[in-house]
């Protein structure tokens, strides 16, 4: 017997379309004379959109990630990165994207259609090697800011700048190689736009604290895709506030994403995304992943209240503040990137264990999956010290193998034999059907 | 005649101590060949670098996942197992992920007065790295400070550079003589002369550098040079490997390695009228560690240069296991040596390696760079 | 009360039932290509041999690999809550159980009941430890039963790469190269998948009592070369190849007082 009702998510359709959308239009670009660039899910593409409204990026990561859902594709987009030599171990991501490339073969169909320059950020060491290598194989101009400066809580004047400088920089660079004039009232609006989106998702997230949660996180995965596909797009950030109202819609009317909650968890890093049956498996335990900082924090933006709970980040919209020129909006872009909380376990996975034990408590968790997955070397960074730093609190805490994005990595039997473990010691047995 | 470098780099543990003792002062291990030596040195600290001890250990697997590489493993493995209990500060200049959680579990789990992070660039290909580093070396300089309770003057930072370069440079002499027909120095000497710096006052390392450079210019080796090669890759201080190439009938001649010719080939130049300005552009401009050499390939020229300035028959490309930045340039440095007519053999390094195989690898590898010759 | 207990592991199936916290009867059948069939005739033994009936038995849990194959049975519970069950009912004092089988090692940290507290897995690089030990033996020409005991005869110390079995394959050869006496090289392969597990239960911590099962828990090389590396005297129960079936018996007959 069901505990709760559940229904469809209204906006699914418009989701769908949304990423449709997004990939045709990177696709068909250059037919009416556009531009389309291609660089990472974190990069600053608020910045290129100063070019015009007809600039479409193409972001590696949740492009790679189409393609690992497709098991056929993905594999011959490997084998094809394997025979140029590179390494099996190498970011999963890259080695489907660079598979494509190579293949000339585009995840939507047709060819992989040629970007006209790379525009990357850098955090994890294979984020500016990805890009150098699709530049020099495809003789492409490329540029890329590093945003290594340490994280939020340690932020100063000195490492903002050091963002902001290449930020100018990088916009003299876009004029030369576009022959374009910058437009500095586009960047304001997709600064603005970014502000709003990420924000917005967090509220989302939020509301997941309701139980029932409203949202599964392999819901989410649909949703917050667009952060990583186009944060600062005007589309992407109304999109968020409907969907926003959507939840708050299904927490009103206690409309359930899994019939039989009774167990909240969380995960950790990108998921198989070749097995997210993985959370449907799950819900045969009355079990939910309510979301993980991966889906909360990889695009949206947070900030801790003064009450000392975790919220939404204020936007300077929010604030009161106007954004008029260039710099004042590179800076608020900067700043506001720096404090993204996927950002932060790169230098002190402290810092991230003290988050994931915030959504444990705000979100009424009662226990945490971390994906150990080899195909991210970036948010794998420092989860062994996650994992000593949750158990230490006495939450329940369990770690299985995969890879996002090579399924060849993904040892499915075993997978579920340990969740099965795992539910055992949360004391849960199987719904009988 | 490289007794006293042998001694050091074996008995690392044993040197720090009696230094302390000596000096009364502390020791700082510094977990990448980016961390600036130089203010350290200036405080009357020793800068350390920690490398591992190429023995399978089995305390890290609750503190690093096992898909990153082996050595930032040995290396907490050692702080760990308590070999540095006399070793009171730490320091981390941002490379590559794996060893900054090296850094960040010792800080969580090895008793340590002093641990300073410090965010080193990594594009360094930007001019705005500039001030960027020197801003982040004088937050360092100011962290020592707070610590040692001391403040540096100019002239100490000024000896202080002034040692690291000497050692550069005396260095650089040993290797030099490398560049000639019968190399008066084996790969092996030059692997320790260059990893015994890492531990040793750099007052000492060059007393015992200017001791042997005059005999070591007219010494001849009593062994056959063969082919000539340079190692080229990820952190490597395998001695047993090197002596196994040594003895197939070849010579290591030089190499692009951290722990080797890339820690010590620029110097600090004094130009800008402003120390911090002039070390930081020193860690800007030295040969770059792959996880830093973007978007440009710096290194691949670099390594080139290299190969012809020492006359190189052919080259190793050595890999630690799972050591993504090199991962993302062999191939492509592969091919670049070889449209440049230069012959390599791919090896994967763990802690430690399977030297049968290698030795036959290595065989087959000269025998293939040797037939070259015959044409 | 009359509980069974089933054991799907992949290459034998285990039968035992217990009467009111006493062990009845234990008995097994090679899994073959047939398991259900296997595991029906263990279960016909094991209740003919006991004398009583299958309406005697009030409830029957499955676990192993294989466990939700078996339609007679009630339920199941998953291996790591098994052993850790299984093992307590002789040595209360345990806390931390290590099983180590052909293709897996576990560690489980449990409470006095013998629940489970936490778990770590052997991740994929450092599988198959003892499927490993078997093939080396196989490549040095030593019978696997010779192999765990002159091992014990070595005084030297070889370091091998301990967290890849392919690596660690790799350096055998090279040692076989090197004429290195087979005492030697044996020790040297227990130290190193010893040196892996130790790996996992410090994960999960080394909590005293320290128990081993599994198949690799009767060759004495590794238990030598595991105790040296955890620093502690590992104990393994009589039986050890039944901790699985016990723990599910008991398990069972909790469920029954419920």
């Amino acid at each position: 017997m069901a505990i709760y009702k559940t229904e469809p998510l209204k906006s699914w359709n418009k989701a769908k379309e949304l990423r449709q959308k997004y990939y045709m239009d990177y696709q068909e670009a250059h037919k009416n004379g556009g531009i389309r660039y291609t660089g990472g899910a974190w990069a600053f593409d608020a910045i290129p959109a100063g070019l015009g409204h007809d600039v479409y990026n193409i972001t590696g990561e949740p492009y790679a990630a189409s393609i690992a859902f497709d098991h056929k594709f993905s594999e011959e987009c490997m084998e094809a990165t394997e025979a140029k030599g590179w390494a099996r171990d190498l970011c999963s991501y890259m080695r489907n994207y660079w598979g494509s490339m190579y293949l000339n073969k585009y995840a939507f169909g047709g060819e992989y259609p040629k970007p006209d320059f790379c525009f990357q950020d850098h955090i994890c060491c294979s984020h500016a090697k990805w890009y150098q290598h699709v530049a020099e194989y495809k003789n492409l101009p490329y540029f890329c800011i590093d945003v290594s400066v340490g994280p939020y809580n340690e932020l100063d004047e000195n490492r903002l700048m050091f963002l902001v400088n290449q930020m100018h920089e990088s916009i003299e660079w876009l004029e030369k190689v576009t022959g374009r004039k910058y437009q500095d009232e586009l960047l304001i609006e997709a600064v603005e736009n970014e502000c709003r989106s990420t924000s917005t998702w967090a509220e989302v997230c939020m509301l997941n604290m309701a139980k029932p949660a409203p949202l599964d996180e392999k819901s989410m995965y649909s949703l917050y895709v667009h952060g990583t596909l186009s944060k600062h797009s005007k589309e992407v950030a109304d999109f968020y506030e409907e969907l926003r109202d959507e939840m708050k819609y299904r927490v009103d009317n206690q409309i359930a994403a899994i019939p039989d909650e009774r167990c909240r968890l969380m995960s950790d890093t990108q998921p198989p995304w070749g097995f997210l049956k993985v959370f449907r498996y799950l819900e045969k335990f009355g079990a939910i992943s309510i979301g993980s900082l991966y889906t909360f924090g990889l695009i949206g933006v947070w900030e801790t209240k003064p009450d000392g709970t975790w919220g939404p980040r204020t936007t300077p919209m929010q604030k009161g503040e106007k954004i008029t020129t260039r710099d004042q909006a590179l800076r608020i872009l900067a700043d506001w990137n720096l404090s993204k909380p996927e950002w932060q376990h790169f230098y002190d996975p402290n810092l991230k264990s003290d988050m994931m034990l915030q959504i444990v408590k705000q979100w009424g968790l009662n226990g945490v999956m971390l994906h150990l997955n080899s195909g991210c070397e970036g948010l794998t960074c420092g989860i062994m010290e996650n994992r000593l730093g949750i158990a230490k609190t006495g939450v329940p805490v369990m770690t299985f193998e995969g890879n996002m994005g090579d399924e060849r990595e993904f040892d499915e039997k075993r997978v579920m034999a340990r969740i099965d473990s795992f539910m055992e010691t949360l004391n849960l047995q199987k719904l009988k059907s | 005649m490289f007794s006293k470098f042998f001694d050091w780099y074996e008995n690392r543990h044993d040197y720090a101590k009696d230094w302390i003792k000596k000096t009364g002062g502390e020791v700082v291990g510094c977990f990448c060949s980016y961390a600036p030596e130089e203010i350290i040195y200036s405080f009357g600290l020793l800068p350390h670098r920690m490398l591992g001890s190429h023995e399978p250990q089995d305390v890290t697997e609750p503190h690093i996942f096992g898909m990153f590489c082996p050595f930032c493993r040995d290396v907490l493995a050692q702080g760990l197992k308590g070999r540095y209990d006399y070793m009171k500060g730490i320091m981390l200049s941002q490379s590559c992920l794996h060893l900054r959680q090296s850094f960040t579990s010792w800080r969580n789990h090895v008793p340590v007065d002093y641990a300073h992070y410090l965010y080193m660039p990594a594009k360094v290909q930007t001019e705005h790295a500039r001030p960027y580093l020197k801003g982040e070396l004088e937050k360092f300089t100011k962290s020592l400070e707070e610590w040692t309770g001391k403040t540096i003057t100019d002239d100490q930072l000024k000896e202080s550079i002034d040692l690291h370069n000497e050692n550069r440079r005396l260095m650089h002499e040993v290797y030099d003589l490398r560049k000639g027909p019968n190399p008066p120095v084996t790969g092996l000497e030059a692997m320790v002369m260059v990893a015994s710096s890492f531990f040793v006052d750099k007052k000492d390392h060059n007393a015992e550098l200017k001791r042997i450079l005059p005999e070591l210019k007219s010494r001849s080796l009593d062994r056959e040079t063969g082919a000539r090669l340079m190692i080229v890759g990820s952190e490597d201080d395998d001695t047993e490997f090197v002596k196994m190439v040594e003895s197939v009938g070849a010579t290591i001649v030089t190499d692009d390695h951290c722990t080797g010719s890339r820690y010590f080939w620029n110097e600090v130049e004094l130009k800008n009228g402003d120390l911090l300005q002039d070390i930081a552009d020193r860690y800007i401009d030295r040969p770059a560690c792959p996880s830093k050499d973007w978007e440009e390939r710096t290194r691949f020229p670099h390594v080139l240069k290299l190969a012809k300035d020492f006359n190189v028959d052919g080259a190793i490309l050595i890999q630690q296991k799972f050591c993504d930045p090199h991962e993302c340039d062999i191939p492509m440095l592969k091919k670049y040596l070889e449209d440049n007519g230069y012959k390599s053999l791919f090896l994967e390094f763990d802690v430690t390696v399977p030297l049968g195989q290698f030795r036959i690898r290595t065989e087959a590898f000269l025998e293939m760079i040797g037939e070259e010759d015959l044409f | 009360m009359i509980t069974a207990g089933i054991d799907m592991g992949a290459k034998i199936i285990k039968v035992l039932l217990i009467k009111d916290g006493e062990v009845l009867v234990k008995t097994q059948e090679v899994a073959g290509f047939e398991p259900l069939e296997a595991a029906e005739k263990a279960f016909d033994n094991a209740v003919s041999q006991a004398g009583v009936t299958r309406e005697d038995i009030k409830y029957i849990f499955a676990t192993g690999a294989g466990r939700s194959a078996v339609p007679f049975a009630n339920d199941t519970i998953t291996e790591v809550s098994a052993s850790a069950k299984g093992v307590l009912f002789s040595h209360p004092s345990v806390r931390t159980v290590i099983e180590v089988g052909a293709e897996e090692g576990r560690a489980v940290k449990c409470d006095e009941n013998g629940k489970v507290q936490d778990f770590a897995i052997n991740e994929k690089c450092a599988a198959g430890a003892g499927s490993f030990t078997e093939a080396m033996s196989r490549a040095l020409e030593v019978p696997l039963e010779e192999f765990g005991k002159i091992s014990l005869t070595s005084e030297k110390s070889i370091p091998m790469n301990a967290q890849c079995a392919v690596f660690a394959e790799s350096e055998v050869v090279s040692l076989v190269h090197a004429k290195t006496p087979k005492a030697d090289i044996a020790k040297a392969v227990h130290d190193a998948i010893a040196s892996r597990i130790v790996s996992m239960v410090r994960r999960v911590g080394i909590n005293k009592d320290v128990a081993l099962v599994g198949g690799v828990s009767r060759n004495p090389g590794f238990v030598d070369s595991l105790n040296r590396g955890l620093e502690v005297e590992v104990i393994v129960p009589k039986d050890a190849e039944y901790v699985g079936a016990l723990g599910a018996a008991l398990v069972a007959g909790e469920r029954g007082k419920k």
